[in-house]
């Protein structure tokens, strides 16, 4: 009764202190109706982000093949990545909410560290288990230190080159060779600045990315550190190596394209989804992005797109490093099956279900994401030639390590890679800086990591 | 705070009471309650309600502010082990803490953005209130205009002033460097050494309309004849300005720099709809730091912890205000 009475009050207080962070935020009550256990009649309730342009109505569609096969109906609610972690976080440790819930890959280890999910190890045999899955993705349903499998790959991003196949024609580059590596990408951005200043009346800016505001900005960033051969931890995860000399070098090279003046500065004052509409908008020459924008160069109702860009879009997988090795950041979301639902075996049908060949595909094309599993993706990638690339880029994917304290370092990182960034726009891009910088994002994350349950 | 202005009004019975000084006040306390019980049925569910979303919060902050919870203590909630007072020490005296560092960075950011704020809203909404004191043609046309950037929310105000912002096709720059050429150079406002001014410029231009307001009502009831009687002793407008005038609007003046500190202070919504939720070493405020150390990397021992010190400060600045203003407060009831 007082650990109970303890719930509520620190419910209460959690709540109101959060509700600032979230002002309005909607905290319906979400318990999954139908008491009986009986397969026909059971209702889940599941928890899934704003991932397609019809969130609700996508995955009901999606779903209604399955409760036709198998009576259990779904109560899809959309929850805003504002508060998504939030109300997984409070719904695991209350033990009241969805009984399925969708998760970003990053955030599976602190979520399962909880200790408010199902463990699937069990089950995950029947959909391939890890042999199933490109192993970067798999390493997604992890906790560092347990032998859980606590999530099912549910879909894919990987970062890729954006260019303008028509600048690059003009500029006299071949796309296959452009952004093969360091040198000929920097060289490539530094032709076009020379040689394209303009299309077709427009000033277009050879390269952008978003800095500091960017929620992203780490998974935009470490693929560079990781071509050099840095890392973002130590190998028993135990400290951060962001200061390390290859780190600085991966780091160093984005602050090289803005020296260059092949990186526009103004988009670093710009957050992701400006800076995707700034190239969608035909004023950026090459970006790196998610293949969603792939995804929305066929959705006439997507109007941020102007002509030229829309009809002259290439896709290129980052360039190589000086380790000769090319890697991109591996995103996406997992599927997250509750402890406290009293629908176990319906739950892990549904994700079951969703983790079937048809219907990655069917999902992954209307959100313009990869799907999940292997054999899935190797499907979509042969779709077309923008895809095809998209697909080396998965194949080159790389995760972070599954600890339970990712999202705080991320965050640490995050603010020193946004300085970094700023500073170089406002003309300091001395090494003392940069490695100032890197070593504050240590100090930080350390810190995060030396965390205790003592 | 402003218990002397919000009294009632002595109750009907009062004036017999005092011709009976021998009358045990007990009685007179017990007839007061019965009297007035409908009133405390009344008020009850709003006192319960209070002690339910704001004492208990409250109180569970302060808690939380001596326990270690983070990441992995999280599911424990209260459970969590005790931590002394090492989340104040590592806030306030730990230099080799992150945490420490990202606080002082705060409370200076917060402190710059306060005072100027506060100081901005208030000058520049009498500034105008005095312009507005006056009879002319379309004043009311104008007056109503005056008042639209207090009806925009917050985070529109900010979306807005973040896309004016913008280095390259922003129309402030548009404005300083294209049109009117006062500056040479495209200044970089939402990001580095310029992005305190990017929150603290749409602050006071949010604030001004009711500052403004205010300063209106309270110019319009100072009477004309004072005025008239100053003038004709040969008193320069600027005398009356500061002789009449401003006394006359201290209290309005209390009022709005006791509301105007606290609001800002607490100011949350500008620098994250218009920066991200770290607004970097140059932006970042003391609820954007708190926010972003509790609910985005967990840290809720060091979150509440920075609240609590926060709570105190707010406490310390509301004393100071009582003492300084206290007597303007009693003259105008």
């Amino acid at each position: 009764m007082r650990s109970r009475f303890a719930v509520v009050l620190s419910a209460i207080a959690i709540g109101a202190f959060g509700l600032a962070a979230c002002g309005g935020s909607d905290n319906s009550s979400s318990t999954s109706a139908g008491t009986t256990p009986a397969k026909q009649n059971v209702t889940l309730t599941m928890w899934t982000m704003p991932n397609s342009p019809d969130p609700k109505g996508d995955l009901q569609g999606l779903i209604a093949p399955f409760t036709k096969q198998t009576g259990i109906k779904v109560n899809v609610q959309v929850v805003g990545w504002d508060v998504q972690l939030d109300r997984i976080r409070n719904a695991a440790v209350s033990g009241t909410g969805p009984d399925v819930t969708q998760a970003g890959t990053t955030q599976v280890p602190f979520f399962a560290a909880l200790g408010g999910f199902s463990d699937l190890n069990g089950k995950v045999s029947q959909v391939g288990g890890s042999s199933g899955y490109n192993p970067a993705i798999w390493n997604t349903t992890k906790l560092s230190g347990t032998n859980g499998t606590w999530a099912l790959p549910w879909f894919t991003e990987a970062r890729a080159i954006y260019y303008r196949s028509d600048v690059l024609k003009k500029a006299g580059l071949d796309p296959a060779t452009a952004f093969k590596d360091w040198d000929t990408f920097r060289q490539s951005l530094l032709t076009i600045k020379q040689k394209v200043p303009s299309i077709g009346g427009k000033p277009i800016a050879p390269f952008g990315q978003p800095g500091a505001k960017a929620f992203d900005l780490v998974h935009d960033m470490m693929p560079f550190v990781w071509a050099a051969g840095g890392s973002e931890l130590s190998s028993d995860n135990k400290t951060s190596t962001i200061n390390s000399p290859q780190a600085e070098q991966g780091v160093k090279f984005m602050t090289q394209l803005i020296q260059d003046g092949t990186f526009d500065k103004s988009q670093l004052e710009r957050d992701g989804t400006q800076v995707e509409n700034q190239f969608k908008g035909g004023h950026l020459a090459v970006w790196i992005g998610g293949p969603w924008v792939l995804g929305s160069v066929k959705r006439a109702s997507d109007d941020t797109w102007s002509s030229a860009a829309r009809s002259n879009v290439g896709v290129a997988p980052l360039p190589a490093g000086p380790t000769g090795k090319a890697f991109t950041f591996l995103g996406g979301s997992d599927l997250m099956v509750l402890k406290s639902s009293k629908h176990q075996d319906a739950a892990w049908q549904l994700l079951k279900y969703m983790a079937s060949d048809r219907v990655q595909q069917a999902y992954a094309n209307l959100l313009g994401m990869f799907p999940a599993k292997a054999s899935a993706q190797k499907q979509y990638g042969a779709q077309t030639a923008n895809l095809k690339e998209f697909l080396t880029a998965v194949e080159d994917g790389r995760t972070y390590a599954p600890i339970p304290q990712w999202a705080q370092v991320e965050n640490a990182y995050k603010g020193s890679f946004g300085e970094i960034l700023t500073n170089a726009a406002g003309g300091n891009v001395s090494d003392a800086e940069l490695q100032k910088q890197l070593d504050d994002a240590a100090k930080q994350a350390d810190g995060l990591l030396a965390q205790s349950t003592g | 705070m402003s218990i002397e202005t919000l009294q009632p009004p002595p109750a009907g019975g009062d004036a017999t009471a005092e011709l009976l000084p021998a009358a045990a006040p007990r009685r007179r306390r017990r007839r007061t309650l019965r009297s007035h019980r409908l009133a405390y049925r009344l008020i009850l569910p709003a006192a319960v309600f209070m002690v339910i979303v704001h004492l208990l919060p409250t109180l569970g902050g302060v808690v939380i502010s001596f326990k270690n919870l983070n990441t992995f203590t999280f599911a424990k909630l209260f459970g969590a082990p005790w931590n002394g007072l090492e989340n104040y020490r590592a806030i306030l005296f730990d230099s080799a803490n992150p945490l420490h560092s990202g606080f002082v960075d705060a409370l200076r950011n917060s402190a710059i953005y306060t005072t100027t704020v506060v100081a901005g809203i208030l000058v520049g909404g009498l500034g105008i209130a005095l312009l507005m004191n006056r009879q002319m043609r379309g004043i009311r046309v104008i007056r109503t205009l005056m008042l639209t950037p207090w009806i925009v929310p917050s985070f529109v105000v900010a979306s807005l002033w973040g896309f004016m912002w913008q280095s390259d096709v922003g129309i402030i720059n548009k404005v300083l460097v294209d049109y009117t050429h006062v500056l040479g150079h495209r200044p970089v406002w939402l990001i580095g050494d310029n992005s305190i001014w990017a929150i603290v410029i749409p602050s006071i231009w949010r604030g001004l309309p009711f500052a403004m307001l205010i300063f209106l009502a309270g110019l319009q009831a100072v009477p004309r004849e004072l005025h008239e009687a100053a003038a004709i002793d040969g008193a320069g407008p600027w005398q009356r300005f500061t002789r009449i005038t401003l006394p006359l609007l201290r209290p309005l003046i209390a009022i709005q720099l006791l509301f105007n500190v606290i609001y800002a202070t607490y100011q949350y919504a500008i620098p994250v709809v218009m920066m991200g939720t770290n607004p970097g070493p140059k932006a970042d405020l003391m609820m954007t730091l708190i926010i972003r150390q509790s609910f985005s990397n967990n840290l809720f021992g060091f979150g509440s912890a920075a609240s609590v010190l926060l709570m105190l400060a707010m406490g310390v600045w509301v004393a100071i205000w009582y003492r300084a203003f206290r007597r303007d407060l009693e003259l105008a009831t």
